[in-house]
């Protein structure tokens, strides 16, 4: 009992972290996306390099992973999805992209980094006890970490100017546009910023599960499910749909055999979805 | 100003805003792009590709991957990004899997009963999911592909879980008063399945273009641009929504069925995420506004990624290229180039 | 002794905390003009929605002609003769006007699905029929010269009228019609008020909802005058002008606007 709680936390934390990235990039530019995942995957690969192999310091290649995903998001922004806001084409041209660039990125890290499981020795070591329950000092470690980075988030989201800027982005791009804000950068920084929480997210998870070139779906999946129970858009919605699914998730490991778990969180979601279409926290959409 | 005549538009099978006549006669532009296609399938390809049964397997694919996209393209003519369409491959794979190896049905049964088993399941589905719209409908059918693959991974005895299921027989004979119509599909010929993929796009073609040049096009059309207007003038939005997502699915299930007989297998990962993405892709690499658009997309895009088999291991990255240039630098759709009225976006 | 054709009886709606209509009771006889006014806010869009199903009343009821239709989905009380128009130009952007008004006329079908789709003498017939109708029904609007036109390309005082033809394709018993007068000016105001009127005579009871006081006062045989949600006011034109709670309403700005 205690260990699936302990379990729900510590997933439900990381994937917080990918939910608030996800939802970040769509309440700013209105776009879904589908490279998400495979943004995950690639921060895990970067700390796979250099700190599994380059033996470089582990926060250290956390600030790359920042770098890296930060300047693929950026790019993203900057040369894909501002042509095509200015193109002014059908409203699926732009998602149609964003799939792309997931297909992008997904064949990216195939070519590159082969497709065999890699993992990585753990940051530390060490195990605690809970009660009846075991919690890893990595998993430990991983928690904190994905914390501090969500209160930081929240915290520059709240307070600086640049934080305000996107905050505002996404509340009307008119009016902020007509504020002097240049709109083009806070766009490409929040895309920049998204990308990096993914990357962040999969550069402390693969210290836990370790990553493949293929786990990008997966984890595109997951952050749609949470967007989906929360509310697309919303930063307490997505803290709320990663609390649920992490939880979820631990239960479902702990009683069920396999891949029966997610097969009834699907199951589970579409039902909710009749119900409350907009998701626990969601602005009706329309 | 200027009143618009698309006049090209006619040209390239185009349905839409006013192509064609309006009763859902075939022009004469159309009737002969129409021939020369189903020339070009039945003659000239097996004349002069009939040696190789590589060529003929890849076009067997893309024929009937234009196929299950044609599906795809409906559910965008309502207004919906579906990418589930590789769920309902997978279940018409399974069940015509399930039908021939545990009941002996012969293919010819088969294929069909497919084609409405995944047909019911995405009505069943469908008429909740439907009430979503952009990414949110897109978000939810990605989740179904997933979904299903797992409920095949799950089925137990019945899709006998990760082995699949293997030895699917070939299709049979069909024999009407002793006379040999369809001949036994043997293992060593592609041609038999070829035909059989171009009878089916063929069919496939002609039934979706009557379809939306029928009223009930109009009204699929409706859909897509206005809703709420479409409800005022008493048109059951959520019925035709089904309807169209029904046709879809039961497209996307013929489709699977004809696969796991012609690759004598199915298993849950036969149909991923990446290929829901691809039957999109096709559809939109096409243009959606045109009904030859998955048709195109499919072999244009099926028959490149064969070529680039020299570049092997960069073969899937090239690709993922390929679509991010087509998508920055022609979001109308290939078929859009040729046309000189057109104005953008339509459809 | 008239019928009522449309009948509202305490109509409530609530959204959260706020009551957008309150208790709003009504009725409009068969071949009437009734306007609803009020100020901004009043609760005049969410009314119509109500009426036609587009939105589901807290409490009340609506009844057509004899029957309750609150409850039935939107399609099914277009059906059965209750047409709205929408405020924001709402028409089907990417056809012409012609194919517009054509498939509007999808509830007079006779042929059914199946032989729409096999295109059978039935079916035939049916578009024929369409075709001919929805071409009268520009005409009688002025459209006449823009039928061939995509719609999105339309100057926007043609889309209104484009609004109006589609749900008359629809054959409406009561037209709902949305701010018809909206942004117009002098001369186009008293062509939409002939047409209006024309509409009325050709059989279709007409309730609008409508700013412009002159307009409302010269063309409607019964107003209601709604205030925060609340009907403050009901009557002809005359008395709703004399009326002080509904002078006081308007704060002055109808000493301005009423009886031009």
């Amino acid at each position: 009992m205690e260990q699936v709680l302990i379990n729900g936390v510590v997933l439900a934390v990381n994937y917080a972290l990918i939910a608030l990235g996800i939802t970040l990039i769509f309440s700013i530019m209105n776009i879904l996306n589908f490279a998400h995942g495979q943004m995950f995957m690639i921060g895990g690969f970067v700390v796979y390099y250099l700190y599994g192999i380059f033996k470089i310091n582990y926060f250290v290649s956390l600030l790359a992973v920042v770098i890296v995903l930060g300047a693929i998001g950026w790019s993203f922004e900057t040369f894909f999805f501002r042509r095509m806001r200015r193109m002014a084409t059908r409203e699926e041209n732009s998602m149609l992209l964003a799939v792309g660039t997931a297909l992008l990125l997904e064949n990216l890290a195939l070519s590159i980094f082969g497709e065999k499981q890699r993992g990585v020795p753990p940051v530390v070591t060490g195990v605690f006890r809970i009660g009846t329950a075991y919690l890893p000092a990595g998993r430990l470690l991983v928690m904190v970490l994905a914390l501090v980075l969500i209160i930081g988030l929240l915290l520059f989201v709240q307070y600086t100017k640049l934080g305000r800027a996107m905050r505002a982005l996404a509340q009307d791009r008119e009016v902020t546009h007509l504020m002097g804000v240049n709109v083009d950068r806070v766009a490409a920084y929040g895309f920049a910023l998204g990308a990096a929480l993914a990357g962040l997210a999969g550069g402390l998870l693969v210290t836990v599960f370790g990553v493949n070139s293929g786990v990008g779906n997966v984890y595109s999946i997951k952050a749609f499910i949470m967007i989906m129970i929360g509310g697309a858009g919303v930063v307490p919605g997505a803290i709320l749909g990663a609390i649920v699914l992490g939880f979820v998730e631990a239960i479902g490991y702990a009683l069920l055999p396999g891949s029966i778990t997610y097969l009834l969180i699907f199951t589970g979601l579409i039902i909710f979805l009749l119900l409350r279409p907009q998701g626990l926290l969601g602005k009706p959409w329309g | 100003m200027g009143i618009e005549v698309e006049q090209g538009a006619v040209r390239a099978g185009r349905v839409g805003a006013s192509s064609g006549s309006e009763n859902g006669g075939l022009t004469r532009g159309q009737k002969f792009q129409f021939a020369l296609l189903v020339l070009a399938l039945f003659v000239a390809v097996p004349i002069l590709l009939g040696h190789s049964p590589y060529f003929i397997t890849v076009l067997t694919n893309a024929a009937i991957l234009s196929f299950i996209s044609l599906g795809v393209w409906i559910t965008f003519s309502i207004g919906r990004m579906n990418l589930a369409q590789g769920a309902f491959a997978l279940v018409g794979g399974y069940a015509s899997a399930i039908l021939a190896t545990r009941y002996g049905v012969s293919f010819w049964l088969c294929l069909p009963l497919s084609g409405l088993v995944s047909s019911a399941l995405g009505a069943l589905i469908g008429w909740p999911v439907l009430r979503l719209k952009g990414v949110y409908f897109a978000m939810t059918t990605l989740s179904l592909t997933e979904a299903i693959r797992l409920l095949a991974l799950n089925g137990g005895d019945l899709t006998k879980g990760a082995t699949g299921i293997v030895n699917i027989p070939r299709p049979g004979a069909i024999k009407i008063f002793g006379l040999t119509i369809v001949p036994e599909f043997n293992g060593a010929d592609p041609l038999p399945f070829y035909f059989l993929a171009c009878v089916l796009l063929v069919l496939g073609l002609v039934g979706v273009w009557r379809l939306s040049t029928s009223r009930l096009g109009w009204v699929f059309r409706s859909l897509r641009q206005n809703e709420d207007l479409a409800t005022s003038i008493g048109i059951n939005v959520a019925k035709y929504r089904v309807i169209a997502f029904a046709v879809c699915c039961f497209m996307g299930g013929i489709g699977g069925a004809f696969f796991s007989v012609f690759h004598q297998n199915i298993y849950p990962a036969t149909y991923t995420i990446a290929d829901s993405v691809n039957f999109m892709l096709y559809c939109f690499l096409g243009g959606l506004s045109y009904i030859f658009g998955p048709v195109v997309g499919a072999f244009l895009l099926v028959i490149a990624f064969e070529l680039l088999h020299a570049v092997q291991d960069y073969q899937a990255l090239i690709y993922g290229v390929l679509m991010i240039v087509c998508m920055l630098w022609l979001p109308n759709g290939i078929l859009s180039l040729g046309l000189r009225h057109v104005s953008k976006g339509k459809g | 002794m008239t019928v009522a054709l449309l009948d509202v009886q305490g109509i409530t709606k609530r959204f959260g905390g706020l009551t957008a209509v309150n208790s709003v009771s009504f009725s409009v006889e068969k071949g009437a003009i009734l306007s609803v006014i009020g100020p901004n806010g009043a609760g005049k869009s969410t009314l119509f929605k109500l009426i036609s199903s587009f939105v589901v009343p807290t409490s009340g009821r609506v009844s057509f002609d004899g029957q309750t239709i609150t409850g039935l989905p939107a399609h099914e009380v277009a059906r059965r003769g209750v047409v709205r128009t929408f405020q924001e130009t709402t028409i089907f952007k990417e056809m012409t006007a012609l194919q517009n008004v054509i498939v509007a006329h999808q509830l007079r079908s006779r042929a059914s699905s199946f032989g729409v789709y096999f295109s059978s003498v039935t079916a035939r017939a049916d578009e024929e029929r369409f075709r001919k109708s929805a071409s009268e029904i520009l005409d009688y609007l002025g459209l006449g010269a823009v039928k061939q036109m995509v719609a999105r390309n339309l100057p926007h005082g043609h889309l209104r009228a484009l609004g109006i033809a589609v749900a008359m394709a629809a054959e409406p018993k009561v037209l709902l019609l949305d701010e018809p007068f909206s942004g117009m000016n002098i001369e186009e105001t008293e062509a939409a008020v002939k047409l209006v009127r024309g509409i009325r005579d050709r059989g279709v009871t007409v309730v609008l909802v409508e700013h412009d006081m002159s307009a409302v006062m010269r063309i409607s045989d019964r107003i209601v005058v709604l205030n925060f949600g609340t009907k403050i006011a009901e009557g002809t034109p005359l008395e709703v002008q004399q009326n002080e709670a509904v002078i006081g309403a308007y704060l002055g700005q109808a000493d301005e606007e009423v009886g031009h």
